[in-house]
């Protein structure tokens, strides 16, 4: 049994997941393209993740893809580089040491009004805890194990271009 | 009728006397600190009694009895402060009181033995007044106290307030008839009611075995229905101790009761706090009465402590106890098993959510890092690597499947599945959910929809729907190893939609179908055991049709094959007036 027939029944099985992977992946030659902005800006990608080996696996891959990446591994730390760095995406575990990822995501929102699109990376895939990122204005909601590294590298482009469109409906 | 009188008289005494020493008697072998006041006021009162009948009694005699007299009403008083402790004012009131009363017999005995009728009348008045006070307060509150007292106690105590009750009544008339009672008539009926209070009292202090059984009977009718309910329905160890407690002290007519386990602690007190109870069981253990309490982690207690108005504690009464007790224990143990079996589930269903989610993070790592070994980013591998690489994506694929389904598994337990039902064409999910298995459909399997031409429609979580249907669907397929033909039918009929999963596989052995649909039940045989499979998945299925309604039913033959089939409610009517219903609509539509 080939892992492409079992994937897809994997991910039929369960209807969150199927929720996740929309839009559909554009085709990967695309994706080279993309990986530059509209100025040809390397994109610049914050991952607040406090597992060491997440990140790790994570900054391999879109590295690899051409993207900068700069880890927070606190909540605390990533409101602060926020203000520095300007990334073009945020990639946000919700399970960090000194608070929850929506806290973060909220104080995201009091603070920086124009705050780049967030993506919520998770081991949690609750409904109600999908409601409440996409509720507090994350661009995606996804449970890490269901998508690999590959599957995120591809979409960052299309949440960047997103966000630019204003995708946050509070803007 | 003089003699008869006399006799009555003589019998009253004798009564009085004989019931003194029966109380003497009983409180020697006893020696209750609390009775000792009770049997004080009878053996004065016995005394009183005999010292009565002298003729001519020389003047000495006559004040002792009179004092005598006093004091055994002020005994009664002094028994009911056992109770109800006495303030110290009230105390000395009644010391006074008491002063008072002998004061006047004393001055009747000596200065008024020749005083005209309202006079006698007024100095009577003056001794049994104070009596009657210390007599009848305490018969009012015990009597008011029997309210709440199980039905023994209550009754002895109504016998007790009725017993001297009467003394008083028989007192204040013959006082206020003076010289018109002193007819032999009156004298004799008078003796009578007074001779009348003498068993009133006796079975209120030394109740034979017999009268206390009949006392309880409406309580043991009672405490059969209780254990019964207690059997039935077995609610949680500690309301089984409860009641157990509590029903002890009503049988037994008892003060208080407590339940222990084996370690000595308390489970349970009624009429006692804990704290109470196991004072009392280390510094009074002659007061309570104990039987043991045969439970499975060891031998417990059912204790009860005795009061002033506990009956001896005879061996009838405490193999009744006992029996109890073991009823008790049987229910208690029973309890304790049901409980446990629901910490289980609870926790098991706690684990299962927990370790689900810590999985995930592993997962995560190994599934990323595989879908790049096999990519060739992290450098190209040989050929046996990529293969190696093929195998663990594969792998790693099953194990999430099995996180999954153990998260849905625990978030259905837990309650806590959104379900976002919308008016949905069974057909169309048929066909996705067809769609979906298309991969795992070899060249020896044949799939086949069988689809009727009108709308099936459901109000279902389609998303939900599809998931069942390929479960079964892929079911089909992996159970029929050697191919054949898998078929989904849709069809509608009296108010319920089905689909009908067919397959000509390995089918289920007919003792296996009750596992089937059980929390990680799998159906190993030969056939089954090289298939992979959580056993999560039918049960995933049922509990999502039952949350939306349906059910799923299965058939089989082994070696046959089976058929699972997923029944829903049709949408807009209630199930089998659907079609009716449907059509008296149609034709209202069509007049307006």
């Amino acid at each position: 049994v080939g892992s492409g027939k079992l994937e897809s029944a994997v991910l039929w099985w369960f209807p969150d997941h199927a929720r996740t992977i929309r839009p559909p992946l554009p085709p990967p030659r695309l994706v080279r393209h993309m990986v530059q902005d509209a100025t040809s800006r390397q994109i610049h990608i914050l991952m607040v993740e406090d597992d060491a080996a997440i990140a790790e696996m994570y900054r391999v891959q879109f590295e690899h893809d051409g993207y900068r990446v700069t880890v927070a591994t606190t909540g605390e730390v990533a409101v602060s580089s926020l203000a520095g760095a300007q990334p073009d995406i945020v990639l946000l575990d919700l399970l960090l040491p000194d608070r929850s990822g929506f806290e973060v995501l909220s104080a995201l929102n009091e603070r920086f009004p124009n705050h780049p699109p967030v993506v919520i990376l998770s081991n949690y895939g609750e409904p109600s805890m999908m409601d409440r990122g996409r509720s507090l204005g994350a661009v995606e909601y996804l449970v890490k194990s269901r998508v690999t590294p590959s599957d995120i590298s591809e979409q960052i482009p299309v949440w960047v271009e997103q966000g630019r469109r204003g995708g946050r409906r509070e803007s | 009728l003089t003699q008869a009188a006399t006799v009555a008289q003589d019998l009253t005494a004798v009564a009085f006397v004989a019931l003194g020493v029966a109380v003497a008697y009983h409180w020697y072998r006893e020696r209750r600190r609390t009775q000792r006041a009770l049997a004080a006021a009878l053996i004065t009162l016995a005394v009183v009694a005999a010292l009565g009948r002298i003729p001519d009694p020389p003047l000495a005699l006559s004040l002792l009895n009179l004092t005598l007299f006093m004091l055994s009403g002020f005994f009664v008083l002094l028994f009911r402060s056992e109770f109800i402790p006495l303030g110290r004012r009230t105390l000395l009131a009644a010391y006074l009181l008491l002063g008072f009363g002998v004061a006047v017999g004393l001055a009747d005995v000596l200065f008024f033995q020749a005083a005209p009728p309202p006079a006698a009348t007024l100095l009577g008045l003056g001794i049994i007044t104070p009596w009657a006070i210390f007599v009848g307060e305490p018969v009012v509150r015990f009597w008011l106290a029997g309210n709440r007292l199980p039905a023994v106690q209550r009754t002895r105590l109504r016998f007790l307030s009725f017993g001297f009750g009467l003394l008083i009544a028989v007192l204040v008339v013959a006082v206020i008839g003076g010289r018109s009672l002193s007819s032999p008539a009156a004298t004799l009926s008078i003796q009578l009611v007074a001779l009348i209070s003498v068993p009133a009292i006796y079975v209120s202090l030394m109740p034979p075995a017999l009268l206390r059984r009949i006392w309880r009977l409406a309580e043991e009718g009672q405490v059969r229905a209780a254990m019964q309910d207690l059997l039935i329905f077995s609610p949680s160890r500690q309301v089984m101790a409860e009641r157990a407690a509590y029903w002890a002290v009503r049988l037994m007519g008892a003060t208080s009761g407590f339940v222990t386990d084996a370690g000595g602690k308390i489970l349970a007190a009624t009429g006692i706090d804990a704290d109470g109870a196991s004072e009392l069981a280390a510094r009074h253990p002659d007061t309570i009465v104990s039987v043991p309490l045969h439970l499975t982690e060891g031998t417990g207690k059912l204790s009860i402590v005795t009061g002033p108005f506990t009956p001896v504690f005879g061996s009838e009464e405490v193999a009744q106890l006992r029996g109890y007790a073991n009823s008790v224990a049987a229910g208690i143990d029973r309890a304790r098993v049901t409980e446990r079996m629901a910490a289980l589930e609870s926790n098991k269903t706690q684990f299962l959510n927990l370790a689900s989610h810590e999985l995930r993070g592993p997962v995560t790592v190994i599934r990323g890092y595989v879908s790049m070994l096999e990519s060739g980013m992290l450098g190209e591998l040989n050929e046996r690597g990529r293969k190696a690489a093929s195998v663990m994506a594969a792998k790693v694929l099953e194990m999430n499947e099995l996180i999954e389904e153990m998260i849905e598994a625990a978030r259905l337990e837990e309650g806590d599945v959104n379900l976002h039902p919308v008016e949905a064409d069974l057909r169309d999910v048929a066909r996705e959910a067809a769609e979906v298995v298309s991969p795992l459909v070899e060249a020896k399997h044949r799939l086949e929809l069988d689809l009727p031409d009108r709308r099936v429609g459901v109000n279902v979580d389609p998303d939900r729907t599809k998931t069942i249907i390929v479960n079964l669907l892929s079911n089909a397929i992996k159970y029929s190893p050697d191919g054949g033909a898998v078929t989904c039918q849709v069809r509608a009929r009296a108010g319920t939609a089905r689909v009908a999963v067919s397959d000509e596989g390995i089918g289920i052995p007919r003792d296996s179908m009750s596992v089937l649909f059980t929390r990680f039940g799998r159906v190993i045989t030969p056939q089954t055991e090289h298939l992979k499979g959580t056993g999560l998945g039918l049960f995933l299925a049922r509990q999502l049709a039952r949350l939306q309604g349906g059910d799923i039913t299965v058939a089989s033959v082994e070696g046959a094959g089976s058929t699972f089939t997923l029944q829903l409610p049709l949408a807009g009517a209630e199930p089998a007036a659907a079609a009716n219903d449907g059509a008296e609509r149609t034709a209202v539509a069509q007049t307006d």
